[in-house]
């Protein structure tokens, strides 16, 4: 049979970043294709080609008939791909039938508007799909779930022929995800073809035809889904040597800095967690995305307070209830959205290293601008910030040299406890394994390190003990070391087989 | 979801509370004759509520109304004085103010400026361009100009009459025409409206644009009521309509909002005086309670949202 | 293109265009206009227009923090009205009642600080509100036309005397930049105001008391605009409920014109000090320029309007050149 499309050798680069290093896929009509990999394997900038949101460097597409070096959004859409995000771009306050009428036709402006029609067509594509959703409902009031339905009927309405789904069950509860799943297969059955992108094993197993595996830009394999097992699949992911990358772990944990007791949060999700961190220790924190890791460093800094549970660090009981309390205790966090939370683009970087020890630096509340550029100096200095110097603004930097800044600017604070979330995410190699000389350097030194990353070769390689959560509790914590598969097993919650 | 009108409901409560309390304190409050004329007087803000509104839904302000209003005004009766027949003055009218609101659009729509800023440059550039122009002299028009050229009654329904046709008309392209629902959906995300096809920019400056010509007939409706043109008669247009839009529950932050809510605001919001006067209350007291009642009803969707998010 | 010449170059080119403007306008004005550079003049340039600088300086906080303030105008009419009051009504001592005058201002501001730091309420919207409400309560009080008259000489002084050869009000207002200055630029609640414009989630992460910090640049704004209405009031020896109509219009001019960001994030006390500069100096020029006409009236006539007008422009013109500039620059590195 003819593919509906067809990737060969397709590669993409972000200035000295090579996202993707010749990538082949095919998808056939009625199929379910899956799309594995790690956080940063390349999954998301292959999904922006497929869209025309990105144009590979090289490499074809063959959509259909037509073969082509690049796409744009529009004639995606026209070619009959459609994509499902995990966030629906939808108008939250126009009804469900409005919503789906706006996407599919495109009127004049002075065209009227046939609701009668807009109506029923919502009314057949909803029923297509199996959902019980009235169309006249604002899609403010739909939850999550409703809305990613909304999203299928529309592409099903626009007659995509390739439907991709973006980790599409990542925020379902168990019954919706039978309902989605029931949907997909509906999908299969008319010929549609579907790319299917998800973290969780168990959905691959359930669902998918075939599955192509994707490790750092390449495409590792396609195979059929019944001839792997779980462990084949982890191992594909997985791949590399993780060893000597790595810098070695010195010294002995000391005293226990962080503990946790079945601390709790229902803003955040997170449920009954229990936790120790020492110091000069390392805690890798694993976990799928959506586990609750970052709603949990959420509440150790004080954004999204605790409900219930204990936090004691060195052995005294907290309550946090803002970052600057958390900070007065000796916490800090780097937090994973550097451009949003971590560094203020815009600002030299001798302010953003200064930005949390305000009172400490500057009591009085005076500005000391030599004090302020000497410790700036001693940053750029001590961990190897490129720039040129303390009056270079943030948005001026690499990623990598960013996220040392962000790291700076915590480690002014002389914490006792380092929360980092996802270190390294978009920084370049070389920056890379500076940063994990950075923290190992930093655990030698005594402090205790959290560290949460979705990187698995990164927490197996730097961990001393890893804690893996899994919806929004910690379910295991393993010594350093431990086997890749162990880890993969915990955080998908080991079996599979729940979901039929 | 309760209710998705808790708040036309809410303000026609206490529109009809005023009204009842009016009846049975200040009964001379309903006379035919003066009612009939304060609700002419009112029609003016009407159509340029209408405006208002559409501008607020799409996630923008404008605050040079009245100025627009007042020049507007003007240019009407300059074109009368000439001699012109009442047609064209009245196109011209809606023309002037069309220019005007494309100035704003095109600053606000295609150089991305912030669209409080930029109308309330041009408010004070007219208001003072006008003030300089006319000194604040008041223009007599030709007869036959007032009420149409009418008699007062038949003046006064061709006023309500023009008024409640551009309400009717607005509220249904709202809701039935394309470009209505574009208005919503440029509101409620720009990002997610262009994803769909729409193109911000365009129903943006649009809108600029028609508040314009609706601030121009709004200041025929007013011309025509007087054999006076009044150089200042905008003035303060722009907080009566806003507030009008913003109790009669336009969120400020755009997407939602519709116009018979608009209606109720401006009806409870153009009775306060009236019924400050029928009280034997001082009458200086309207503005102070227009800005009370604008915060209260940002504080009232502040609270919904917060509500919402937790 | 070096990153150093990227982040000096502008900041420096900015303040050069203004520097530029205004000295064109003194030459201009120097030369249609009669004893334009005469030494009361220049002195008089500085009397009539000290209430639109303080507002000015006390704006920029807020517009730093990404806020704007439009209910600084009325605020002044508001506390003109109180002043009046405490100062005939309740027979109290001038200089208690600027004082009480003052404190009025601050708790208006903090009704503001409330609803926007607070309530996180839009601050457009919020200062729209309170634009009436200040001004509305300011005419009920008086009743819509009543005007408070005939204070004390030694009050007045601060209006229309000289001290040191200065205008007295321009002592008060070298002695509120100075503050303002060292607040902006040299302390961690400016370097705060910066940050909390351009990323206030960022700022929140790092610890920063946002809500705080935003309260106290609405607040200090509030406060400003009752010192601004005593002066007023010394100067014109009346008080009355439209004490400072319009003056938000000015203040936001000389701030954006001065290169603070309306986005919030950059700007500076030189820049808004030399955008102030710039109205004012328009202002009172037009004044002087009795040989012109337009519209069969001389300049000099209606000098008010034509300098509101001019402003208004001069505003749009302002803002508008940013990303204009922007867009041409974007495209010749592309070509």
């Amino acid at each position: 049979m003819k593919p509906l499309l067809q990737l060969s050798d397709i590669r993409k680069s972000f200035g000295a970043v090579r996202a993707l290093k010749g990538v082949s896929f095919d998808l056939q009509p009625g199929e379910v294709h899956a799309l594995l990999g790690e956080n940063g394997a390349g999954k998301s900038t292959l999904i922006k080609v497929i869209t025309g949101a990105h144009s590979p460097d090289e490499g074809t597409l063959v959509v259909g008939e037509e073969t082509l070096r690049s796409l744009t959004p529009s004639k995606a859409r026209e070619l009959g791909i459609a994509c499902i995000y995990q966030q629906p771009a939808l108008f939250p306050d126009l009804t469900v039938a409005e919503n789906i009428g706006l996407r599919l036709k495109k009127t004049g402006a002075f065209a009227r508007v046939n609701h009668a029609a807009r109506r029923k067509q919502a009314e057949e594509l909803l029923k297509r799909i199996g959902a019980d959703l009235s169309p006249d409902a604002e899609v403010r009031s739909l939850s999550m779930p409703e809305q990613q339905l909304v999203e299928i009927a529309c592409a099903l309405g626009s007659g995509a022929k390739v439907v991709i789904m973006d980790e599409p069950t990542a925020s379902l509860t168990q019954k919706e995800q039978h309902l989605l799943f029931a949907v997909v297969r509906d999908l299969r059955k008319s010929g549609v073809g579907v790319v299917y992108i998800s973290h969780r094993l168990e959905e691959i197993f359930a669902l998918a035809d075939r599955v192509t595996v994707l490790r750092d830009g390449e495409s590792v394999g396609t195979n059929r889904v019944d001839d792997l097992d779980e462990a084949a699949m982890i191992k594909l992911m997985v791949g590399r040597e993780v060893a000597q990358l790595y810098p070695p772990a010195e010294g002995e944990a000391g005293d226990v800095v962080l503990s946790l007791k079945n601390l709790c949060c229902a803003a955040g999700g997170v449920k009954g967690v229990d936790l120790e961190v020492r110091a000069g220790e390392i805690v890798g924190m694993a976990g799928l995305v959506g586990a609750g890791r970052t709603e949990l460093a959420r509440v150790l800094f004080g954004i999204t307070p605790a409900d219930s549970g204990e936090i004691r660090l060195n052995g005294k009981p907290l309550t946090l209830s803002s970052p600057r309390e958390a900070i007065s205790h000796g916490i800090a966090y780097v937090p994973e959205d550097r451009r949003r939370h971590g560094v203020i683009l815009e600002m030299p970087i001798a302010h953003n290293i200064t930005m949390a020890v305000h009172p400490v630096l500057f009591p009085g509340t005076w500005l000391r601008f030599k004090a302020e550029t000497e410790l700036a100096k001693d940053f750029i200095r001590d961990l190897g910030i490129k720039a040129y110097g303390p009056d270079a603004p943030g948005g001026s930097l690499s990623g990598g040299n960013q996220q040392k800044v962000s790291v700076s600017r915590w480690l002014a604070t002389k914490p006792k406890l380092l929360i980092l979330d996802e270190p390294t995410q978009g920084v370049d190699v070389g920056a890379k394994s500076e940063i994990h000389k950075i923290i190992r350097g930093l655990a030698k030194d005594g402090l205790a390190v959290l560290m949460i990353s979705s990187d698995l070769p990164e927490v197996l390689g730097m961990s001393d003990r890893i804690a893996v959560m899994r919806g929004g509790t910690v379910t295991a914590v393993l010594p350093g070391g431990s086997d890749a598969h162990e880890v993969m097993a915990a955080a998908l919650g080991h079996g599979g087989k729940e979901v039929a | 979801m309760n209710g998705k009108y808790s708040r036309e409901i809410s303000v026609a409560a206490a529109l009809g509370l005023l009204l009842v309390a009016l009846a049975l304190f200040a009964p001379n409050f309903y006379e035919l004759q003066p009612l009939l004329s304060r609700t002419t007087s009112q029609m003016p803000a009407l159509v340029a509520a209408i405006g208002i509104t559409l501008v607020i839904i799409t996630r923008q302000i404008d605050i040079s109304i009245g100025a627009q209003f007042s020049l507007c005004g003007v240019v009407a009766g300059l074109v009368a004085a000439a001699g012109m027949p009442l047609g064209v003055a009245v196109l011209a009218a809606v023309g002037a103010g069309a220019f005007l609101g494309a100035f704003n659009g095109l600053l606000v729509a295609w150089l991305g400026l912030p669209s409080i800023v930029v109308t309330l440059a041009t408010m004070v550039t007219w208001n003072e361009l006008l003030r300089l122009w006319q000194q604040g002299r008041f223009m007599n028009l030709p007869a036959g100009f007032q009420w149409f050229g009418l008699s007062q009654a038949a003046g006064q329904g061709v006023v309500i009459g023009v008024a409640v046709a551009l309400l009717l008309a607005a509220a249904w392209s709202m809701k039935n025409l394309a470009a209505g629902r574009r208005v919503y959906a440029t509101g409620t995300d720009a990002e997610a409206a262009r994803l769909a096809g729409i193109d911000p920019k365009w129903t943006t400056f649009g809108v600029f644009v028609l508040m314009g010509a609706l601030a121009g007939i709004a200041a025929t409706l007013n011309l025509v009521q007087s054999p006076q043109v009044q150089p200042n008669a905008g003035d303060g247009l722009e907080l009566k309509v806003i507030a009008a839009a913003v109790v009669g529950g336009v969120a400020i932050n755009g997407g939602r909002g519709n116009l018979w809510g608009v209606l109720l605001g401006l009806l409870l919001l153009a009775n306060v005086n009236p019924a400050l006067t029928h009280f034997k209350m001082e009458p200086y007291w309207e503005r102070a309670i227009q800005g009370l009642v604008i915060l209260l009803a940002v504080i009232a969707d502040g609270m919904k949202r917060t509500k919402k998010a937790a | 293109m070096t990153a150093a010449k990227s982040t000096k170059a502008p900041f420096f080119r900015h303040e050069f265009v203004l520097v530029a403007v205004i000295v064109l306008e003194v030459i201009l004005f120097q030369a249609l206009g009669r004893r334009f550079l005469d030494g009361s003049n220049v002195s008089n340039i500085f009397r009539f227009s000290v209430e639109v600088g303080l507002l000015a300086l006390a704006m920029t906080p807020v517009i730093l923090t990404g806020g704007i303030d439009l209910s600084v105008g009325s605020m002044m009419g508001l506390c003109a009205v109180c002043f009046g009051m405490l100062v005939k009504d309740a027979s109290l001592s001038p200089w208690v009642a600027a004082v009480l005058s003052i404190g009025i201002g601050t708790v208006g501001g903090g009704l503001n600080a409330f609803l926007i730091a607070r309530m996180k309420l839009p601050p457009l919207i919020v200062t729209l509100g309170t634009f009436s409400l200040f001004r509305g309560l300011a005419e009920a009080l008086t009743k819509g036309s009543k005007s408070y008259s005939a204070f004390p000489d030694s009050f007045l002084a601060l209006g229309n005397s000289t001290v040191a050869g200065l205008p007295a009000q321009l002592w008060i207002f070298f002695l509120v930049a100075i503050g303002i200055w060292l607040l902006v630029h040299r302390t961690t609640l400016g370097r705060s105001f910066r940050a909390i414009g351009y990323s206030p989630e960022g700022s929140r992460y790092a610890g920063i008391p946002v809500e705080r910090n935003l309260s106290l640049a609405y607040i200090l704004t509030g406060a400003v605009a009752g010192l601004a209405a005593v002066i007023l009031v010394a100067r014109l020896g009346e008080a009355r409920a439209n004490a400072g109509i319009g003056y938000e219009l000015l203040a936001i001019t000389a701030v954006v014109l001065g290169g603070t960001s309306i986005f919030g994030g950059s700007g500076t006390i030189a820049g808004t000090l030399l955008g102030f500069l710039a109205v004012a100096i328009l202002n009172n020029g037009l004044k002087r320029m009795q040989d012109y006409e337009i519209f069969d009236k001389t300049i000099a006539s209606v000098s008010n309007e034509m300098s509101g007008m001019l402003t208004g422009l001069l505003l749009l013109v302002a803002l508008a050149a940013v990303p204009v500039v922007k867009a041409i620059t974007a495209r010749r590195a592309k070509s």
